[in-house]
């Protein structure tokens, strides 16, 4: 889909070339969003209570199994023997959802299918964050250098896969670039 | 929904087997992997910061930098800042990339490994740079800092570039990288 969208449409001269211009919007809005994550105003009214309410969620889904585990902020720990997660920048899922906005703003589609794509996308993104949360928080009460390294670098691998993953999928889903109407049956 | 599946979900299956591998050949192979990004980070130091590092070093997937800064209060003594920064940090990428590529398994998938390497090394150069720049400038405390000269916009800078060196380049080169060199493999899939 992304070189038949891509390609679709003749390219008049002068013009420039649709995976160019995909790319140089995205790599845009990509520094955008990353620099305004980063700004006092959105870490303040943004990031917090985004990261906050995660391990809110985090610590209610653990606990439906778990009742040794409670939430204070952005930390999850267990009541049971003091081991606490702290939820920081690279482990909330802002800047995995931030690289899947960009992706799917820059790609051609309709805004219907951006929101779509937008909303599905970022809860399949952020459902597996809570994953990697819960994960992690188990995995450093067994093991710290397993924990370490799930945590520094598969953890860190896998949420871009979902990313990628949930972007081709949203991409396969959207109609050919040169659909014309549906003839109607009969 | 499982046309839409099918040919995805096959080619995320052999990338969940080929992970794992890959990242056990890129823990031990890191020294190796690393080393032509320890060559740009002394090309690096020596071009635009030979006020500041007097050597790069490599100890496994670990580079030192070795720096003219004093670590503090040393009068009468002689001492030098030296800085560590894990190199496995900026470059868990490249066994994602491996997964991806092996897993698709385009034409000459080899030699789209070894590009997707070679693009991705001065990203992981300059993750690497910019933490140690994050570490004597932010995170060594006013007497160090002050000994580095740079400016209220070059802290700010070096801040932006450490955290997008370190939060969003390891994960977002190999994505892109692979996007762009498996277009046709991508439009197969679609038509499947």
């Amino acid at each position: 889909m992304l070189t038949c969208a891509l390609r679709a449409a003749s390219i008049p001269r002068g013009a420039v070339p649709p995976m160019i211009r995909f790319f140089v919007v995205f790599v845009a809005l990509q520094a955008g969003l990353f620099a305004a994550e980063l700004t006092p105003w959105a870490q303040e009214y943004f990031v917090v209570p985004w990261t906050n309410a995660l391990a809110a969620i985090s610590a209610w889904l653990v606990t439906l199994i778990d009742p040794n585990v409670a939430a204070t902020g952005k930390v999850l720990q267990s009541t049971r023997n003091g081991f606490a997660v702290s939820i920081e920048s690279g482990c909330n899922g802002v800047e995995a959802t931030i690289v899947l906005v960009a992706a799917i703003l820059a790609f051609p589609a309709s805004w219907k299918r951006r929101l779509i794509g937008l909303a599905v996308g970022i809860i399949a993104v952020q459902g597996l964050n809570i994953v990697r949360v819960i994960s992690l928080f188990y995995l450093g009460q067994w093991d710290l250098r397993v924990f370490e390294w799930a945590h520094l670098y598969v953890w860190q691998a896998l949420i871009m896969l979902d990313v990628l993953v949930v972007w081709l999928v949203w991409v396969r889903t959207l109609p050919p670039p040169d659909a014309g109407p549906v003839p109607a049956p009969g | 929904m499982t046309a839409v599946a099918s040919p995805l979900a096959r080619f995320l299956v052999k990338v969940f087997a080929w992970l794992p591998l890959a990242f056990a050949a890129w823990y031990f192979a890191a020294p190796v992997l690393l080393w032509p990004a320890k060559l740009l980070l002394e090309l690096v130091a020596r071009l635009g910061f030979a006020d500041l590092v007097t050597a790069v070093e490599q100890n496994a997937a670990t580079f030192t930098f070795v720096t003219l800064l004093k670590p503090g209060d040393v009068t009468g003594k002689t001492a030098q800042l030296i800085v560590d920064v894990d190199g496995l940090l900026y470059s868990f990428g490249l066994p994602l990339f491996a997964a991806l590529v092996i897993a698709a398994r385009a034409p000459r998938w080899g030699r789209v490994l070894a590009l997707g390497y070679a693009v991705m090394v001065p990203f992981i150069a300059f993750g690497v740079f910019a933490d140690f720049l994050k570490d004597v400038t932010l995170g060594a405390g006013p007497l160090v800092a002050s000994q580095t000269g740079f400016l209220g916009w070059q802290l700010e800078a070096i801040a932006f570039s450490y955290q997008i060196g370190a939060l969003i380049l390891p994960t977002i080169v190999p994505a892109i990288a692979w996007l762009l060199t498996h277009r046709a493999f991508l439009e197969q899939m679609r038509q499947a």
